[in-house]
């Protein structure tokens, strides 16, 4: 059995998982709200780009690549924020399940573990926990799979802002405009990058 | 750590009254557990909060096989009366509790499922322990809005939660009340403030009056036996409640 057997001090271990799985959660928000912010620069630089006409054509197919990009970015970021969602949910489930099992386990040592009904009282409580560590286990490794995925769709939407820097170059008149346009995709693209470095390093369950 | 009493024994019928706590900590509110054992079975009254569970637990098992837990008894829903469930379930996921309807979806958010429940409506009911039959007496608004207490005809014993309740003082350990008149200065301002309709404590004064009764265990503070009942029933007859003070 997991619990402690010492005393109750557990609750803060299992306070430290739950803030992480809360800093996992807010991590992911923050990169799902940037990346509603590249979708509104993407469709900005489009209609910029057809503002600049024939000088700003290389800018335009870019800015179309990033418009695609900054959607395939939103749908994955959806989908790990429902992982994550899901992990609070059974992160809770551990820690509600060991604080009764750490409770009951102090419970029978100071009765004493001839007392009938504390075997199979533990023994439920064991198979229940580990059932529900399980369930984290996989969901831990759904989660850093889909970081993984989206860092490498990330790496491609910094090779794109990167090109968009170049063409941006060739815009005539407008390619101060253009300028600033690649260089505010290119700073996002870095931030969300960083959040998912910070990410990919966080787990759900202790290693 | 908290001690199971033994208050009543006649053969295989036993009230054990989990008692008095020097070790729990002062910003808890002290409590007492009843278990009312019958044959093979046993019923826990109260069973307090998850913080004093290992001490409650402790104290039981010395006394009594907790696998013959039957079900639990909540006189009301407060976390001091019954926010251990989970914990208690754990131990045994076959447990009943009874428990006023109006608390039937409330109290699962301490723990226990839909078939955990048995609702007693509004008149009481009768609760059957291998063979015994005790009964759950309205104590309405007595503070809780849905609120029971449970009397053994045969042990003539009245579990009365909240009433007869005193907060006595830390060096207070009778497990009886010795002295009426200095132990319910104790009681006082607690049925002022708590006890919130003047009715519904003349109800209950009117009914409880008619039982046979030889001691009166309250949730908190010492047990009323003897005399000690009725100057007790006459004092809260008297009493004015639900007000702030006076």
């Amino acid at each position: 059995m997991n619990a402690p057997e010492r005393n109750l001090n557990f609750t803060s271990t299992n306070r430290g998982e739950l803030a992480r799985i809360v800093l996992v959660n807010e991590e992911i928000k923050a990169i799902v709200a940037t990346a509603f912010r590249i979708n509104l620069m993407a469709l900005n630089a489009i209609f910029l780009a057809k503002r600049a006409g024939n000088a700003a054509l290389g800018f335009g197919v870019l800015s179309n690549e990033l418009r695609r990009f900054a959607q395939d970015l939103t749908r994955h970021m959806a989908s790990l924020r429902d992982m994550t969602s899901g992990s609070v949910g059974s992160v809770t489930g551990v820690v509600q399940q060991q604080r009764n099992s750490a409770i009951l386990a102090a419970a029978i040592r100071l009765s004493g573990d001839g007392v009938p009904g504390v075997k199979d009282a533990r023994k439920r409580g064991a198979t229940r926990l580990a059932e529900q560590q399980a369930k984290l286990r996989t969901l831990d490794m759904r989660l850093r799979a889909a970081v993984e995925e989206t860092q490498q769709l990330v790496e491609l939407g910094g090779v794109l802002a990167r090109s968009a820097k170049i063409e941006a170059a060739y815009g005539g008149g407008f390619s101060p405009a253009l300028m600033q346009v690649s260089t505010d995709f290119a700073e996002v693209i870095a931030q969300i990058k960083r959040s998912l470095e910070v990410l990919g390093k966080e787990r759900l369950v202790k290693d | 750590m908290k001690q199971a009493h033994c208050i009543y024994q006649d053969d295989t019928h036993r009230w054990l009254a989990i008692a008095r706590d020097p070790t729990k900590p002062g910003y808890i509110i002290d409590t007492n557990e009843y278990v009312v054992v019958h044959g093979e079975e046993a019923l826990l009254c109260d069973p307090g909060g998850i913080e004093i569970f290992p001490a409650v637990f402790s104290a039981l098992s010395a006394e009594c096989d907790p696998t013959r837990l039957a079900g639990i008894f909540a006189s009301h829903q407060d976390p001091d009366i019954i926010s251990s469930l989970a914990l208690w379930l754990e131990f045994k996921p076959d447990l009943k509790c009874y428990t006023s309807w109006l608390w039937q979806s409330f109290l699962p958010h301490f723990g226990g499922q839909d078939s955990t429940f048995i609702t007693i409506p509004d008149p009481g009911m009768t609760i059957r322990l291998g063979g015994l039959e005790l009964q759950a007496i309205p104590a309405h608004y007595l503070h809780s809005s849905g609120n029971f207490h449970l009397y053994d005809p045969k042990a003539k014993i009245l579990f009365s939660g909240d009433v007869g309740a005193a907060l006595l003082p830390s060096d207070h350990n009778d497990l009886y009340v010795e002295d009426f008149s200095r132990h319910i200065r104790h009681a006082e301002g607690f049925h002022k403030r708590w006890m919130g309709s003047d009715r519904a404590k003349r109800d209950w004064c009117e009914r409880v009056s008619r039982l046979d009764i030889d001691m009166m265990v309250p949730q908190h503070g010492a047990i009323y036996r003897g005399a000690d009942v009725q100057r007790f029933i006459n004092w809260f007859a008297a009493l004015e409640v639900g007000v702030l003070r006076g």
